[in-house]
């Protein structure tokens, strides 16, 4: 229980830094936006090409934003130069890992609800597939997450981290975002449910391989 | 009695400058060892090492309870308030504080109520992180160079933090203040360069 209550007490204690401070998560919506209306000016006015698009388009605003916000889980110790007194609380240090995930994870879906509402305006995504999708974006964002949070704690105190991140993480996510799309696309041209749970079946098996590896080798690359 | 802190053969380098070489150590309940030497020494090392907070290059560190750090400059959510640092300092570590006792704490090192960190002075600071201990109570008490940055009456509180943190466990100081440090010392420990 305690593991518990400490996990939801530093999301809830990070959360409320990023949305005081609010440039990491502005940027990052400012960032989709931009890029969605880029997009969709590009591959636009045709409705069907722009449906077709929209799943890479999602994921892809999606995968980029999510390296932008990556930083943000240990940003927040760094800029003050707090983590040291995260280190110093008794006991194992996997729920510092699993905190921050919660954080980076809520961040996420923040962040991707808004650039569904976006994508669903701007790229004609049917509202049958909205459902399916978020349950994508779910299972997507949870593997995402657990990738990002990981390497940026292993980078937290590295000069040029901001750099190292992407090239460190995209490797590893390519299979969450690869799956993502496709459950995405098949959710978008209505193919049966039956497909698209193969896809879910994949991302889930993905979340709960990176959760827990990540999780137990968080402590170790920790130590200074 | 079982030491609290006990350090056997430890040694620290960075690339290839020792900082600390082949150091033994014991901290016993009840004492106040204050680390001295001129800047460059490994004080801060040598407390951070301790703390669990660096990886020695070799030997081990052996505690017996909590640490507490108090660091140089201390560190806080600059967009957060002195008792939403202490709040959430509290909480992580599970537990749940007093009605009251964090308004106390504050009090009781004089600090204002209400004011963001972002605002605050280092020796503001100082005295924030002192209420933070104070109410996280560990039993070994490491503090680097404390005394820096506090006024008369700051050190004052200081002191009176020390005398509590010896009778609840051990204490561990790094300083430059020879004279002040006298007084509260029960033993010290000269570091010179390692070779």
């Amino acid at each position: 229980m305690t593991l518990l209550t400490r996990i939801f007490w530093l999301a809830l204690r990070d959360l409320t830094l990023e949305l005081r401070g609010r440039t990491g998560l502005l940027a990052a919506v400012f960032f989709l936006f931009t890029m969605l209306l880029i997009l969709g000016l590009a591959l636009g006015p045709n409705q069907d090409d722009l449906r077709k698009a929209a799943p890479g388009v999602l994921w892809v605003a999606l995968a980029f934003a999510g390296s932008l916000l990556a930083g943000r889980a240990f940003g927040l110790e760094v800029e003050d130069n707090t983590l040291d007194d995260l280190l110093l609380v008794p006991g194992s240090r996997e729920w510092l890992y699993y905190g921050k995930l919660l954080f980076q994870l809520l961040l996420l879906l923040i962040v991707g609800g808004a650039l569904l509402f976006l994508t669903a305006g701007l790229f004609y995504l049917p509202l049958s597939a909205l459902p399916g999708i978020l349950v994508t974006l779910v299972l997507g964002s949870i593997g995402y997450a657990s990738v990002s949070t990981f390497y940026a704690g292993m980078l937290a105190r590295l000069r040029g981290r901001e750099a190292l991140l992407p090239l460190v993480l995209f490797p590893v996510v390519v299979p969450v975002v690869l799956a993502s799309v496709k459950a995405t696309a098949s959710l978008v041209e209505g193919l049966p449910l039956g497909e698209v749970f193969n896809w879910w079946q994949l991302l889930l098996v993905f979340d709960v391989i990176y959760v827990t590896l990540c999780g137990l080798l968080f402590p170790y690359v920790l130590e200074g | 009695m079982s030491p609290l802190l006990e350090a056997q053969s430890l040694s620290k380098r960075y690339g290839r400058d020792w900082v600390i070489r082949g150091l033994d150590f014991r901290l016993e309940p009840g004492e106040v060892v204050a680390l001295l030497g001129p800047n460059g020494v490994g004080k801060t090392t040598l407390l951070r090492l301790l703390a669990g907070l660096m990886r020695a290059s070799g030997g081990r560190v052996a505690r017996q309870g909590r640490v507490g750090l108090l660091a140089n400059p201390p560190a806080f959510h600059r967009h957060f308030t002195g008792e939403e640092n202490l709040s959430y300092a509290l909480r992580l570590e599970g537990r749940s504080p007093q009605p009251g006792a964090i308004a106390a704490a504050l009090q009781a090192v004089g600090l204002p109520p209400g004011k963001a960190v972002l605002g605050y002075s280092s020796g503001m600071k100082k005295r924030l992180a002192m209420a933070r201990l104070r109410l996280q109570r560990p039993d070994i008490w490491l503090l680097d160079e404390p005394e820096a940055a506090l006024d008369a009456q700051g050190r004052e509180l200081l002191e009176a933090l020390i005398l509590e943190a010896k009778s609840a466990g051990g204490v561990v100081l790094a300083t430059h203040d020879r004279g002040w440090v006298q007084r509260l010392a029960t033993r010290t420990l000269e570091l010179s360069p390692a070779v």
